[in-house]
């Protein structure tokens, strides 16, 4: 390599300035600040939570700013804004609500304004006189995330939390039930009517009621629901029953169950289980007739006062009712007869029956063979016939009875037909009417015209005969009566002579001083004088019997 | 160069910040202490602009949750209601005092702003070495130094509120986390207007060059 060369050649290392690109402490101001900034944004954003907006249809006492979400009394969120909704039928709430209840926000979750509140079944809400209204919450079932709701109207009157469950009621009418009307177990307060709506067909109304906790295990499949409401009076043989429920239930309604005693032990209703209400208690604990037999009757008599419903009774005692009143007419001879379908309840039968009670149910139940022989041995031999009654003399209602008459003609009876005709006789009533009708018809039969001519005829006969009579007595009165006259002048004359004759023989016989009568006490005298010498006469021949043979002696001891 | 009068920088010298003597240098880049009040003598303050700008970054960080976080919460009767600056301006502005709307609104938004924006604009100004309307920058400059002082007035009305209303069970009052942030910005702007050299607005780029290379 070459040794020397110009050291001036070579190219110089340039001076780059040195430049401050230090950085100073001082920027860590800056970063704290925007840390700290940073940290609470997050911490905001974070602690935020849902903004919710319930509509209501009026948003009474509710301010932005000053009304609460509250849930158990508990805030969880606060109003932000009130307006109307847009096309100004509804108030909007937007509500703010707390991150701890923002998952509680859900589809089927609930919102009610909380107010003072007057019901017939309590007062609610009084607590907001002085904190003001706020929106009541409810939780909801559902998992989905909800952010719009709409506001009901009036506060749910069951809780989610509160347990208990949830039954439907099926009813024909409403009557005097509203949502919050009670349901009583045994007069104490059980539940409540929550709901209520037309069924699809607008036949019935559907009821929900919720039983609370400790009640709701007494609903089983068995189970009978009656409306409670009012006063039941009912008046019977042991005087006059008035049953209710409490004032509550007179003035609100309400709904009674119970399970009647002969139900067999089943387990708990369902929860959404449908049950029936009946109108009464009596109704709904009645024991369902299981079997039960058709039969049709044909009176010949007016049907007037039989309605469906009616009872049917055997010995006066019920064994079933009326289902049918109508007509029926033989297309042969045009003969229109009342037609009475009833249907009979064996079971109501063997319930009157005392002994041997468990072996006739049984033949009753048995089958329905059985309970044909029953019927068609009551029926062919001992003259078991239909009747219809009067029920009552002043409304007229009848019903059908069913008596023995062992003399009534022996029947021809068709079992075999699905609904056997059974044998019937006039009823008492019309069977009186029968007779009186027979007489009149007799009476109507009386020649009651010859008769009456008779009749005036003998009494025109009768009428010559008075005046004969009449004409006779006029006659004895002028010819006889002048020589009777004379007559009655002698016969007077005879009778002061014989008048005077008594007299005279009074004077003689029995005047005082009368000479017979003198005489005659003189005799009665001798005759006493006579007597008592006789007397003594006896006396002496009883201690002197010798007397008669020897003659009274001078001197005796 | 030639519109502009010679700065003491410019001829070598420099001026003690304390006592504002003029002396000459120990040497050029260590100028050593003054010789009457014992200052360190600086040509220029170091990092002053690097200091500025982190300062001013820092207020206008916090000038956001200084507006958006409430100043003042006041509890009436169980019910809470939280203000934030602007929210107290529109509370007293729909409530018919638009004075004192405007008095809120200048003091407690406008000014901290103008602050922030008064400092950054003669940050860039003097980083971009612009050299017109010194004057004018300096005047600005001054007044953002003097309003200073008064920017504490919201946080003193707030702590003074807050101390006076204690009601306990109908009403107290208590500061929101708005108020710190507000102060922090008072506070941060006014250091960032200290820790600016104004004679920065007067040096020449070349100057400038020289001084802080």
């Amino acid at each position: 390599m070459a040794e020397n060369f110009d050291r001036d050649d070579l190219p110089r290392a340039t001076v780059v300035p040195k430049r401050g690109t230090r950085i100073s402490i001082v920027w860590i101001i800056p970063i704290l600040a925007a840390v700290v900034a940073i940290g609470i944004a997050i911490q905001r954003v974070m602690s935020e939570g849902p903004t919710i907006t319930i509509l209501f249809t009026v948003a009474e006492g509710l301010e932005a700013g000053k009304t609460f979400v509250k849930y158990k009394d508990v805030n969880i969120g606060q109003v932000t804004a009130v307006k109307l909704s847009t096309d100004h039928s509804k108030v909007e709430v937007t509500a703010k609500i707390d991150k701890s209840a923002g998952d509680l926000m859900v589809e089927d979750a609930r919102f009610w304004v909380v107010q003072p509140r007057v019901t017939l079944s309590g007062v609610s809400g009084l607590g907001t006189l002085l904190s003001g209204n706020y929106i009541g919450f409810e939780l909801g079932k559902s998992k989905k995330a909800q952010r719009k709701f709409t506001g009901l109207e009036v506060p749910p009157i069951i809780t989610g939390s509160q347990p208990g469950r949830q039954f439907m009621l099926k009813a024909e009418n409403l009557g005097s039930l509203g949502i919050g009307s009670p349901i009583y177990y045994r007069q104490l307060q059980a539940g409540q009517v929550i709901a209520y709506d037309l069924t699809a067909d607008g036949k019935s109304v559907q009821m929900k009621v919720f039983i609370n906790a400790p009640y709701d295990k007494y609903v089983n499949r068995d189970t009978r629901f009656w409306n409670a409401s009012g006063v039941d009076v009912s008046v019977g043989a042991g005087g006059v029953e008035v049953r209710t429920q409490s004032l509550v239930s007179v003035v609100a309604g309400g709904v009674a169950f119970d399970t009647p005693p002969f139900a067999v032990k089943s387990e708990t209703a369902a929860t959404d289980s449908v049950f029936t209400l009946h109108s009464d208690k009596t109704t709904a604990m009645k024991q369902p007739d299981a079997i039960s037999t058709h039969y049709v009757l044909h009176f010949t008599e007016t049907l007037r006062g039989l309605s469906v419903g009616a009872p049917v009774t055997l010995l006066g005692l019920p064994a079933g009712e009326v289902t049918d009143v109508g007509l029926t007419i033989d297309p042969a001879t045009m003969n229109v007869r009342g037609r009475v379908e009833i249907v009979s309840f064996p079971e109501r039968l063997v319930a009157h029956l005392g002994q041997n009670k468990a072996a006739i149910d049984k033949m009753v139940q048995a089958s329905a063979q059985g309970r044909q022989d029953i019927m068609r041995r009551m029926v062919e031999q001992r003259g078991m016939r239909a009747q219809l009654r009067s029920g009552s003399l002043i409304t007229g209602q009848m019903f059908v009875a069913f008596d023995f008459f062992p003399n009534a003609p022996k029947p021809k009876i068709d079992w075999s037909r699905e609904v056997p005709e059974l044998p019937v006789v006039p009823s008492t009533v019309s069977d009186l009417e029968a007779k009186i009708t027979g007489i009149v018809a007799k009476l109507d039969k009386l020649p009651l015209d010859t008769i009456s001519a008779d009749l005036t005829k003998v009494l025109t006969t009768l009428s010559q005969t008075l005046e004969d009579a009449s004409k006779a007595v006029n006659r004895i009165d002028s010819d006889v009566t002048p020589g009777l006259k004379t007559t009655l002048e002698g016969l007077r004359g005879t009778i002061s002579a014989v008048d005077r004759t008594l007299t005279s023989t009074d004077a003689t016989l029995v005047g005082r001083d009368a000479p017979a009568q003198q005489d005659l006490r003189d005799a009665l005298q001798e005759i006493a004088r006579a007597a008592r010498s006789l007397r003594i006469l006896t006396d002496f021949l009883e201690q002197h019997p010798e007397a008669l043979i020897r003659g009274k002696s001078a001197e005796n001891p | 160069m030639t519109s502009a009068p010679l700065t003491a920088a410019e001829a070598g010298l420099l001026s003690c910040e304390t006592c504002a003597l003029l002396s000459r240098p120990a040497d050029p880049s260590e100028p050593g202490y003054c010789p009457r009040c014992g200052g360190e003598l600086e040509w220029r303050r170091h990092h002053s602009i690097q200091y500025t700008w982190a300062l001013v970054i820092a207020a206008a960080i916090c000038f956001i949750p200084a507006n958006v976080l409430p100043v003042l919460s006041s509890t009436t009767l169980g019910s809470v209601d939280s203000d934030t600056i602007m929210s107290g301006v529109v509370f007293l502005y729909t409530s018919g005092s638009w004075p004192l709307a405007l008095i809120v609104l200048i003091a407690s938004v406008m000014i901290p702003l103008g602050k922030l924006v008064a400092i950054a604009y003669l940050l860039i100004t003097v980083q971009r070495g612009s050299i017109s309307s010194s004057r004018e920058r300096t005047r600005l400059y001054r007044m953002v130094e003097f309003i200073g002082r008064w920017s504490m007035l919201d946080v003193f009305v707030d702590t003074f509120t807050v101390a006076l209303i204690q009601l306990q069970p109908l009403m107290f009052v208590e500061p929101g986390p708005g108020v710190l942030f507000f102060a922090a910005v008072v506070v941060l702007t006014m250091i960032a207007a200290e820790s600016f050299d104004p004679r920065l607005i007067w040096d020449s780029p070349t100057n400038r060059e020289r001084l802080h290379g």
